[in-house]
């Protein structure tokens, strides 16, 4: 078993591995940038080691000196978070270098899944439905014209290597062929060094569903119910629940099947989660596999019981799952809500220090919230804008969106602006309440409740 | 008369946009600051020629940083 454990990270997901570790009985190392080095978890970890300057490039993505506290802080095991490193491959191999485990899959999935077009690949070599469009990459705009000819506008242009919502072009007609392939081409090339796109016809309003797994490299692969996140802004989720309001029973069973394929298809261990769309005549279509702990795993541990860090943690350490898909048990409903330091009108970003700070009446398998604050802690400009997850249980869905409205209302942060306005805003609509959700409610939602008001940000 | 272009949101320098001896007009995106990972544009105040640029790219900029120096 792991004994001391280095976690590569910042802010709420380092609180959320140290809890995970004291239950465990494993020693802590956190690292932190000069902006963060008053963070209040630096005094509960039996180590800390400062990193580098606030530019996450010098500290949180510099691999040369996380390894350097590996070495000397003698971690066995390296907890990646997420974002940053979590998914990058030459840091999982450097941290195998100095003999400490990768508490994630191994380096040869972050490799392939790197790539969108092997993905598909596998996917379609597993029988698992993709989004129609081209499984390989295109050469150039002859081949879109040729995929139109036969399928038809619009499309979306991907860049096989892209991510974090960067290096998508909708295309809409043929008149914005020619300009749409080279905008992505060029963005491909400057963003990721790769300008090898593909293409995939539109899914208009889709759902945003996706499975949480665990798989521990010995042949054992356990499904832990889907995550609805349809509730998204500038490709950024705000709401995520379990189960989703229009997954039935067969679908489910069918997307547990899909995983479970192509986890092991990849060689999968560790927790993972696998994205599928679902269209507006409802057929899903997997889309990406996340090879990393994701911010919304509290919603799947509220709803199976399951500590996914834990096990995440077993995993990494050889042992086997010990349960099968029959021990999984999902009861209720659970959901969580992102609060960012961002204003709730504009969506501006919004750093500071925080002057005052209410926390609601916790309540324990029911409302709970993963954060890294405290009173005179700064929120400093430099990294994402997350602060808080509330996160909410109730045996309806209907009352899971109770708990989590008092959660939010009760949560009082002074000091700096939060988007807690806009979580109840959509957890009071009418349409949210019915269950009837697509990536495009944000949208209608705003242009409705704010009138004149001119959004700063024109895609939101 | 020389304007200081400033920093209106923390963060880091995403990239300068003008050169020094460039012509720009008042409203004119004269910089970028990623704040939260979220690309804010600087505007230049008022018309100018950029006199000097005084930051580059990843430098951490405060409220009222200075970032580039207009003769007006």
């Amino acid at each position: 078993m792991i004994k001391k454990l280095l976690i590569a990270n910042r802010g709420e997901i380092v609180t959320r591995v140290m809890r995970a570790c004291r239950d465990l009985g494993i020693k802590t190392v956190v690292v932190y940038s000069d902006a963060d080095k008053n963070m209040f978890y630096l005094k509960q970890a039996d180590e800390a080691y400062n990193i580098g300057p606030a530019n996450p490039v010098k500290s949180y993505l510099n691999i040369g000196s996380i390894i350097n506290a590996v070495k000397e802080s003698g971690a066995d095991a390296v907890h990646p978070g997420y974002g940053f490193l979590s998914e990058n491959a030459s840091f999982a191999e450097a941290v195998y270098g100095c003999g400490a485990t990768w508490v994630g899959p191994p380096t040869s999935v972050l490799n392939s899944i790197d790539s969108k077009c092997f993905c598909r690949s596998i996917a379609t070599e597993a029988g698992v439905p993709v989004v129609p469009g081209t499984i390989n990459t295109i050469e150039g705009v002859d081949d879109i014209y040729r995929f139109t000819a036969e399928h038809g506008y619009p499309i979306v242009l991907k860049l096989d290597k892209g991510g974090g919502g960067k290096g998508i072009e909708l295309v809409k007609e043929e008149g914005q062929v020619k300009e749409a392939f080279e905008r992505i081409s060029r963005i491909g090339m400057l963003a990721f060094g790769h300008p090898e796109c593909y293409i995939e016809k539109e899914i208009i309003n889709p759902r945003h569903i996706e499975i949480q797994f665990l798989a521990d490299g010995l042949g054992g692969c356990v499904c832990l119910g889907e995550r609805e996140c349809s509730i998204q802004r500038r490709y950024q989720k705000i709401i995520e629940e379990s189960p989703s309001p229009v997954v039935t029973g067969e679908e489910r069973k069918k997307l547990f099947e899909y995983t479970r394929k192509l986890a092991l298809a990849m060689g999968y261990q560790g927790a993972g989660t696998m994205e599928y769309l679902r269209s507006e005549d409802g057929n899903f279509y997997f889309m990406e596999v996340n090879a990393r702990l994701q911010v919304e795993h509290p919603v799947t541990e509220f709803l199976t019981g399951i500590d996914i860090v834990q096990r995440q943690l077993t995993i990494a350490s050889g042992q086997g799952l010990e349960i099968g898909q029959e021990d999984v048990e999902m009861k209720g409903h659970a959901i969580e809500a992102r609060v960012y330091a961002e204003d709730p009108v504009t969506f501006c970003p919004s750093p500071g220090t925080i002057k005052k700070l209410d926390f609601p009446e916790m309540d324990e398998g029911a409302l709970r919230i993963d954060h890294a604050l405290e009173e005179g802690g700064t929120v400093p400009p430099y990294y994402d804008p997350l602060l808080a997850k509330v996160i909410a249980w109730g045996p309806t869905r209907l009352k899971a969106i109770d708990q989590l409205k008092r959660g939010l209302t009760d949560f009082k942060i002074e000091g700096i602006k939060t988007t807690i306005p806009v979580n109840l805003l959509i957890l009071g609509s009418e349409r949210f309440a019915k269950g009837d959700l697509n990536t495009g409610f944000i949208e209608a939602l705003f242009t409705k409740a704010r009138g004149d008001v001119k959004p700063l940000w024109p895609n939101m | 008369m020389e304007i200081t272009v400033k920093a209106h949101m923390p963060g880091l320098v995403a990239r300068v946009v003008v050169n020094e001896g460039d012509k720009v007009t008042a409203g004119q995106e004269v910089a970028v600051i990623n704040c939260m990972k979220t690309e804010i544009q600087v505007f230049a105040e008022s018309d100018g020629v950029v006199k000097s640029i005084l930051v580059k790219e990843w430098d951490e900029m405060e409220i009222g940083s200075p970032m580039i120096i207009l003769e007006a």
